[in-house]
This record gives structure tokens, C-alpha cells and sequence, in this order.
């Protein structure tokens, strides 16, 4: 489409506001102008130059967070039309309008699309996310990963921590401990690994208890909302087994 | 043993309430309709089981122990479960969230027919003692007079159609939560498995009450009626 040619379509979006956290919540609409190919990010940015209402009203910029642009990072994620999802891969072609942009609800929210996903960070510390390598000794190569494994691990590892998983939960809510779809999956991850597996059973402990693998309720919409397609419901119950064999281990031959 | 955490009694309390949900509760459920079944093949049969299990040594224990006590642990901790979480099939519409949501709702219905199902046979059953008369009359003839009128029938429907829901797709949730199922066709699979299983469940005891409801059953109660 050339420049010059004006064009009359616009789109219109209906955004769900709050100055900080715990203030009041209120709505604002907007109208930009169409171009081909808009996503939602483009629009937040049209607003953000001309932060100015359907209505006229001259108002605060939204504020929303985004990095990658690609669906890598996971920054962007918000209610689109009522669903879970990333910002910057919504199409605006693909929508119905209003667009109807809100904060996720199951974190707490920083300022009007920006949420603190803070939480998602203390659950992996409280699983020992991690490989440990740090000690009084250099523990050497690890052992080599079939490419089996390998593969297996590609997917869990490709978790972005966007969240989508844990807002759309039925179990996982602002105020419970819930550990959700996505720890549950990096204790998966992380226990396959040759290295990794040595932190198994502390891994397994903390998801042994309040919050723990037997809060999920087995609805299975993480894994349809993860926009990564891990295999979610498997990694629960993987992590199932692992836990049941860690319960018998435990009361049998400890 | 050394003292257990908040967390490790949270776990073992979860564990046990899914546990208990297949052994006792739903092996009872499904001998429960098998033996009811028999009444559709013939009424002596049906009336030889019931005396059988009411002349069981220690009935009053094995009913307290391995059926009662379970099924209110069981309850519990469901409701528990029950409030726990917030269903949102609505704005998250797929099929295993529905049957999320069918799963907590099947398990209050089952409980609140359970308390009209128990208060209606075992309760006075209990309360008149096997002395006073004779058990196998006297539940035909309670039975009798549910399946006299549409409240009975649709009363006992849904509480069956209920309770074969609840109890195949929680041996689904099971096989998943206690890690049987893990792949994903696997657990696809398995699911129609359990659907079937469940629905055979639901045809064995609606046919119970449809036999109930076309044939009463020429048995009148000794005591107390
Ligand atoms: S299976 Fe259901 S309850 Fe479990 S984590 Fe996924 S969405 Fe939540
Ligand atoms: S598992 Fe999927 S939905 Fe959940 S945080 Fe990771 S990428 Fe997001
Ligand atoms: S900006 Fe990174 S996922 Fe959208």
C-alpha cells in the first residue's frame, strides 16, 4: 500500500487501565489508523505517540512491556479479547474489534498491561531450576545425553516463562501458592539432565507439598494456551511418576 | 517415624483422597451395580446377593471401615479440592477443562444423593438392626416405592449418571496424576478406554432402574415397612 493514499479503516481498541498498583481500575478506548499487518504492539506504540482517546481526551500513555518482538521472551503477555496470549504475534487482522487488551489477572499488576511475573522466578529457584556446577570441587564433564533425551529436553527448555500457562489454570490464582504447568515442567527438565538429576530428589521434595504436583487439577489448558507447545500435561504427569516412585522410595527404603 | 511437614501431610492427604477415590469407593461402586444388575436377569438372584452381603460377618465394620470411612474422607477433602480452584471453561473453552469443571460438580451431586441414598437403605437398615427384619424385603421394597414415581427415577438417574461420570473420568485423572498415563496418545487413548468403561458402568445401573420401574418386584417388607 502506498503512502500517500489515505485510508479510512481504523482500529479500534478497548484497554483496561490503572495508574499503580492496587489503585483504580478503569477502561479507555482508542481509535488508530489501519495499516496492513498491525499487531497489537504496533498499536500500543501508535497510542503511546498520540495518547489521545476515541473521545478526544488527552490521556497518559499505556504502558505495556515487550523485548524480543518474536514470541521469544515472553514479556508481552496479556488478555487479548478475553485469552491469554502473546502481544506482539496478535494480528490485528485476525481479530475481532474492539480489540479488548487487559493485564494477565493472575499476577499482581505493576502499571495498566505490565504485570510483576516475579513469582514465576521464586517457583523455579524453589525447584532448583538449575544444573549445579558451583562446589568445592570441579565435578568434570558430565556424562553424555542420548539424542533422545536430548530432543526431549529441546522442547521443555524452549519455556519462556511468559505465563500463559499459569493465567489460564484453573488451580493457579493471584492469592494461592500454586506452582503451575511451567515449574512442574522445568523439574522435568532439569532431572532428565545427566548432571541435572543429581538435585532430583531435592527437586521432587519441593513439589511434594501445598502448591505442589497434587494441586493440579488435570484441566489441561496450559497446554493448550502454551504458545511454545510443550508438552505440559506430560511433564505433569511425568513428574507424577517420579513423585509416586519418590513416596514408595520413601516410605520403603529410607 | 520423624514428624511429618504441613506440605508432607498436604501431599499424603491428596494422595490418599485420590487413592481412596478408586480403592475402596469406586471398586464398591462397581460391585454396587454389578450385584444390582442381577436384578435385571432375575429377582432371585438379585435378592441371594443382598443376603449374602447382609449376612457378611462384621458387615457393620467392613460398611464402617471400607466404605464409610473412606467415602467421607474421600468427600471431604473433594470439597476441599472443590473450592480450591476457579473453573473458567467459558473463557477457556476445551474439553478437558469442561471435564474439569463436569468433575467437580459430579462429585457434589454424588455426595448430596448420597446422604438421600444412605438416609433412605442403610440408615434405617442400621437403626432397626437385623434382628428386627429382614434386609433383602425390606431394600426391595424401598426400591419398589423410589421407582413407583418420575421423582425416583430421575432422583436415582442422576445420581448414578453422576457417580459413573465422577468415577471414570477420575480413574483417567488418576492414571495421569499418579503418572500410569504420561504420553500424550497414551492418555488420549486410555481416555476412551475410560469413557466406555463409563458408560457400560451407566447402562448396567440405569438398567437397574428401568427393570425396577417396569417390574416392582412382589416383595412385601416384614418390618418396619
Ligand atoms: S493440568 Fe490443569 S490444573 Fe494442572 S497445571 Fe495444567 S491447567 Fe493447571
Ligand atoms: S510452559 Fe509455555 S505457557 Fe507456560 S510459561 Fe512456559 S512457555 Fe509460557
Ligand atoms: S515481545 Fe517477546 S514474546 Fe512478545
Amino acid at each position: 500500500m502506498k503512502g500517500n493514499i489515505v485510508n479510512e479503516k481504523t482500529v479500534k481498541l478497548k484497554i483496561k487501565r490503572q495508574d499503580k498498583p492496587n489503585s483504580k481500575i478503569y477502561w479507555q478506548e482508542f481509535k488508530i489508523p489501519y495499516k496492513e499487518r498491525l499487531n497489537v504492539i504496533a498499536c500500543l506504540q501508535d497510542i503511546q505517540r498520540n495518547p489521545t482517546t476515541q473521545l478526544g481526551e488527552s490521556v497518559n500513555p499505556v504502558t505495556w512491556d515487550c523485548n524480543c518482538l518474536e514470541e521469544t521472551c515472553g514479556s508481552c503477555t496479556m488478555l487479548i479479547n478475553g485469552k491469554v496470549r502473546q502481544a506482539c504475534t496478535a494480528l490485528i487482522d485476525s481479530l475481532e474489534q474492539p480489540v479488548i487488551l487487559e493485564p494477565m489477572s493472575k499476577f499482581p499488576v505493576v502499571r495498566d498491561l505490565q504485570v510483576d511475573r516475579s513469582r514465576m522466578f521464586e517457583n523455579l529457584k524453589k525447584v532448583k531450576a538449575w544444573v549445579e556446577i558451583d562446589g568445592t570441587h570441579d565435578i568434570g564433564e558430565g556424562p553424555i545425553m542420548s539424542d533422545k533425551v536430548r530432543s526431549q529436553r529441546y522442547a521443555l527448555s524452549e519455556c519462556m516463562s511468559c505465563g500463559c500457562c499459569l493465567e489460564a489454570c484453573p488451580q493457579f490464582s493471584l492469592t494461592n501458592n500454586f506452582l503451575g504447568a511451567a515449574t512442574f515442567s522445568q523439574v522435568r527438565l532439569f532431572n532428565l539432565h545427566p548432571s541435572g538429576s543429581m538435585l532430583k530428589e531435592e527437586r521432587l521434595d519441593a513439589v511434594m507439598g501445598e502448591g505442589g504436583i497434587t494441586d493440579c487439577g488435570n484441566a489441561q489448558v496450559c497446554v493448550e494456551v502454551c504458545p511454545k507447545s510443550i508438552p505440559l500435561t506430560e511433564s505433569i504427569a511425568d513428574i507424577g511418576r517420579q513423585t509416586t516412585l519418590q513416596t514408595l522410595k520413601n516410605i520403603f527404603m529410607k | 517415624m520423624d514428624k511429618k511437614t504441613t506440605d508432607q501431610i498436604h501431599y499424603l492427604i491428596l494422595k490418599t483422597h485420590s487413592l481412596t477415590g478408586v480403592i475402596p469407593v469406586g471398586a464398591f461402586l462397581v460391585l454396587h451395580f454389578s450385584i444390582n444388575s442381577l436384578r435385571t436377569v432375575g429377582v432371585w438372584p438379585y435378592q441371594i446377593s443382598i443376603d449374602i452381603i447382609n449376612n457378611l460377618p462384621f458387615l457393620i465394620w467392613i460398611e464402617a471401615g471400607f466404605i464409610i470411612a473412606p467415602l467421607m474422607f474421600h468427600s471431604l477433602v473433594g470439597f476441599y479440592i472443590y473450592f480450591s480452584g476457579r473453573s473458567n471453561p467459558f473463557r477457556y473453552n476445551y474439553p478437558h477443562n469442561w471435564m474439569y469443571t463436569l468433575q467437580r460438580l459430579s462429585g457434589a451431586v454424588v455426595f448430596a444423593f448420597l446422604i438421600y441414598h444412605l438416609a433412605t437403605t442403610v440408615v434405617p437398615k442400621l437403626w432397626y438392626g437385623n434382628t428386627q427384619f429382614e434386609a433383602a424385603p425390606y431394600l426391595i421394597y424401598v426400591m419398589n416405592q423410589e421407582f413407583k414415581s418420575w421423582d425416583g427415577r430421575i432422583i436415582y438417574a442422576i445420581g448414578i449418571v453422576a457417580a459413573t461420570f465422577h468415577f471414570s473420568s477420575g480413574l483417567w485423572g488418576f492414571c495421569i496424576s499418579w503418572g500410569i498415563l504420561i504420553g500424550r496418545r497414551a492418555q488420549t487413548n486410555a481416555g476412551y478406554i475410560f469413557a466406555l468403561f463409563g458408560l457400560v458402568l451407566t447402562v448396567m445401573g440405569l438398567s437397574t432402574v428401568v427393570e425396577f420401574s417396569l417390574h416392582p418386584v412382589g416383595v412385601e417388607a416384614t418390618e418396619p415397612g
